[in-house]
């Protein structure tokens, strides 16, 4: 198990000299042997099918439903060992975990009171994926979240009420109402890109961020999500091809959540796991159970690593489910419940809780529930906060569309690039060129 | 020293590369080959290919790893290797680069450069001037020089500008115009127009090539005692309003000349301006001449008549100083 080290087997285009890639230390390999090997972290292989059939309703009308088939019986398996994480780390992740939920339980409420401006997206059934992956990356490392990944902000240092002021558009908020959700990012301390709703565009972004880091003699980690709806753009072929050929270390999250707004994952591709599309770039892919923090985690670390050592992206799929619509407006009615029964007893908190408290015993009952109440506590006073800022005025709407007057003064973020000048001087060119 | 618009871009960026090393290129063969039209012929041997990078062919991953490496602190120059294609990182231009500082304050100094426009017989997908898909982003800068001077100068200064620039190379003036470029440093400042020709009696506002056709024109009006002023925008977004209001104000009758399609074209958003501006000075219509409401056809004579010429301006001129 584990990711596959480039010193011990091919990638599978031939170790290329990488064009640009200052500190690879992949070794040309005298073998054209080609491994197409996907390690899968998982404890167990939940099979499905979703597809589309025609019932009758009472009066003999036809209807297009959904309907699962498979095993959905199936034991819950246990939490796999990490083979990184110690108790106390552990317990960090299953905070932000809970801080996570509790967040967007918060929310919720926020919404049914009528403070949100819009809806409210949720990641529940998710926070194992955010929060681990998150955890993995170094402060210097980079990521962008999907609009679900909220806890992946927790971890990154993010207060709770930044999330709750941009969901209600607060003038506090860090786009200062301008924009909700997760939309938002920080270039100076906390590294993250902000996303936009256009699916995949972050894909190359990151891969640029690595690229910039690069050229300034730094090797980062740059972290981002996609779901199994998101990887059907072509900007996502575009980005990890692109982060492939340069060597880049793009880790990302293939979030396999089975369902993109109402279309099961049958509709979005073909091949058994999203982790194979790994093979098309060359590039390693791996499969981890995204409701066990511990999987999440180490494949995260191991992709990781390998960023910081220069060998390039990692495709990471996570297999969980979306436990909600695909915002709050959304009942997830077209989802046979079956499905949410199954996926329900493999909650990531729930799997975690008795891992930690009861297979582990690295947290009494008496702790875990002072744990769960300081978060409580901790979201209350965040809810309080956002609450209590002020919406922003009208004429906030104006400025800012352009960088001027000196508004941020441009310097490359890890010190200026070490060039090497060829002894090539300027002459003008008599080349042969296209359309004359 | 004299320089063709082509050498002029060229000896732009290259010395940005020079005096700066957070300058770096990406683009579709670029490298070696030194890219379609050769404007960066010689930049891998001198610059590695570490800062000119060959790219995938894959205009959204281009783009968005020039915006990726901008948030660090770089400086990218991204090469379309036709500004048709420019289309297929629309998204990445438009919804992610465009808005970024406005959103979250993130500043994007890239610049997305590469050649533009008809003249040449390049097809529908080869002599496009898809300025203004952009020119109606807030957050991005149109630049659309018409002078070798002003193309350096020009992309020196997007370059050097916080804010993602997008450079519109005209493909037709490449290696047919040359002009006078100083050797020393400089840059020409961006949204500021330029008066190509003083005049009295009519302003053709325009840009680009188009500038050298205002000129032929002019050359033909000048026996007719009709005496135009050209005022070359050099930028489309910001526009130069003041310049624009103060050619009316001087001659006030007024043609608005471009290449792409009429409906939609920066004319209309010019005729605008000067209704705001100006409308009290006008003594006359103010005079569309742009492309046809078509894509730009293949053969020779159907893009000569989809194109505007100068026997274009020479009637609309005399019709409009009869006016």
């Amino acid at each position: 198990m584990g990711i596959r080290k480039a010193k011990s087997k091919p990638t599978s285009n031939g170790n290329r000299p990488r064009n640009g890639a200052s500190s690879s230390k992949a070794k040309p390999n005298a073998t054209n042997l080609r491994t197409y090997s996907i390690p899968d972290y998982r404890l167990e292989h939940p099979n499905f099918t979703v597809r589309q059939r025609i019932e009758k309703d009472r009066l003999g009308h036809e209807h297009v439903r959904y309907e699962v088939e498979g095993d959905l019986n199936a034991p819950v398996p246990p939490i796999r060992d990490s083979k990184y994480l110690d108790k106390k780390q552990c317990i960090e992740i299953y905070r932000w975990m809970l801080l996570n939920r509790k967040m967007e339980v918060a929310l919720e409420n926020l919404y049914k009171q009528g403070k949100v401006v819009g809806g409210v997206y949720f990641g529940l059934g998710q926070e194992a994926c955010s929060c681990a992956s998150a955890y993995a990356l170094d402060e210097d490392d980079w990521f962008a979240p999907m609009i679900r990944n909220q806890g992946s902000l927790l971890v990154r240092g993010f207060a709770a009420s930044d999330t709750m002021m941009q969901y209600m558009a607060k003038a506090d908020s860090p786009t200062k109402g301008r924009d909700g959700t997760s939309h938002f990012g920080d270039i100076e301390r906390r590294n993250m890109v902000s996303p936009i709703s256009m699916l995949g565009d972050l894909i190359p972004v990151m891969a640029g961020v690595a690229l910039g880091a690069r050229l300034q003699g730094r090797n980062l980690a740059v972290m981002t999500y996609i779901g199994d709806g998101g990887q059907s753009t072509g900007v996502t072929y575009e980005g990890i091809n692109f982060a492939a050929v340069q060597n880049l270390g793009l880790v990302l999250f293939v979030e396999s959540n089975l369902w993109a707004y109402s279309t099961p994952s049958e509709l979005q591709y073909r091949c058994k796991d999203l982790a194979e599309r790994a093979i098309g770039y060359g590039i390693p892919g791996v499969i981890v159970d995204g409701t066990d923090a511990c999987q999440v985690y180490d494949a995260a670390h191991e992709a990781v690593d390998r960023a910081h050592r220069g060998e390039g992206p990692t495709l990471i799929e996570a297999k969980m489910m979306r436990m909600k619509g695909h915002a709050i407006h959304d009942a997830a009615s077209y989802v046979p419940k079956p499905m949410f029964e199954f996926w329900k007893k493999r909650d990531p908190i729930a799997r975690f809780e008795n891992y930690l408290v009861r297979e582990k015993k690295w947290l009494t009952a008496k702790e875990n529930e002072e744990l769960i109440a300081s978060v409580e506590t901790e979201i209350e006073a965040e809810r309080e906060t956002a609450v209590n800022s002020p919406m922003p005025t009208p004429e906030s709407a104006e400025g800012g569309v352009y960088c001027e007057d000196g508004c941020h003064e441009i310097k490359p973020k890890y010190g200026a690039p070490k060039v090497k000048k060829g002894t090539s001087t300027f002459k003008q060119t008599e080349a042969a060129v296209h359309l004359r | 020293m004299q320089l063709t618009y082509l050498e002029a871009i060229r000896q732009g960026i290259w010395e940005e590369m020079d005096r700066d090393p957070t300058v770096f290129c990406l683009g579709e063969d670029i490298g070696i080959y030194g890219g379609a039209f050769k404007v960066t012929d010689g930049f891998i041997d001198r610059f590695g290919a570490e800062r000119v990078i060959d790219t995938p062919i894959a205009e959204s991953a281009i783009v968005g790893a020039a915006f990726g490496a901008s948030l660090t602190g770089m400086r990218p120059v991204a090469e379309f290797q036709f500004m048709d294609f420019i289309g297929c990182a629309f998204n990445q231009i438009s919804n992610m680069v465009a808005k970024t500082h406005y959103l979250w304050g993130a500043p994007a100094p890239l610049v997305l450069r590469g050649p533009s426009g008809g003249y040449v017989h390049g097809g529908p997908f080869h002599s496009q001037n898809p300025e203004m898909w952009f020119v109606h982003n807030p957050g991005l800068k149109v630049i659309c020089p018409a002078t070798p001077y002003d193309a350096k100068g020009l992309i020196k200064a997007a370059i050097r500008d916080n804010n993602p620039c997008i450079f519109f190379e005209h493909k037709y003036l490449y290696r047919r115009i040359k002009g006078e470029v100083p050797a020393e440093d400089y840059v020409v400042p961006i949204g500021k127009a330029n008066i190509a020709r003083e005049g009295r009696d009519l302003s053709i506002i325009t840009y680009a090539a188009m500038v050298h056709t205002a000129l032929e024109a002019a050359e033909i009006l000048k026996n007719d005692g009709i005496d135009l002023e050209i005022l070359d925008l050099r930028t489309v977004s910001p526009l130069d309003r003041e310049a624009i209001a103060q050619t009316v104000k001087k001659t006030n009758k007024v043609i608005i000349l471009h290449e792409h399609s009429r409906t939609g074209g920066l004319a209309g958003e010019i005729a605008a301006i000067i209704n705001e501006e100006a409308f009290d000075d006008l003594d006359g219509p103010v005079v569309r001449i742009a492309g046809l409401d078509s894509p730009v056809p293949f053969s020779p004579p159907q893009e000569h008549h989809y194109l505007p010429k100068v026997e274009d301006v020479v009637r609309e001129a005399r019709r409009l100083k009869a006016y």
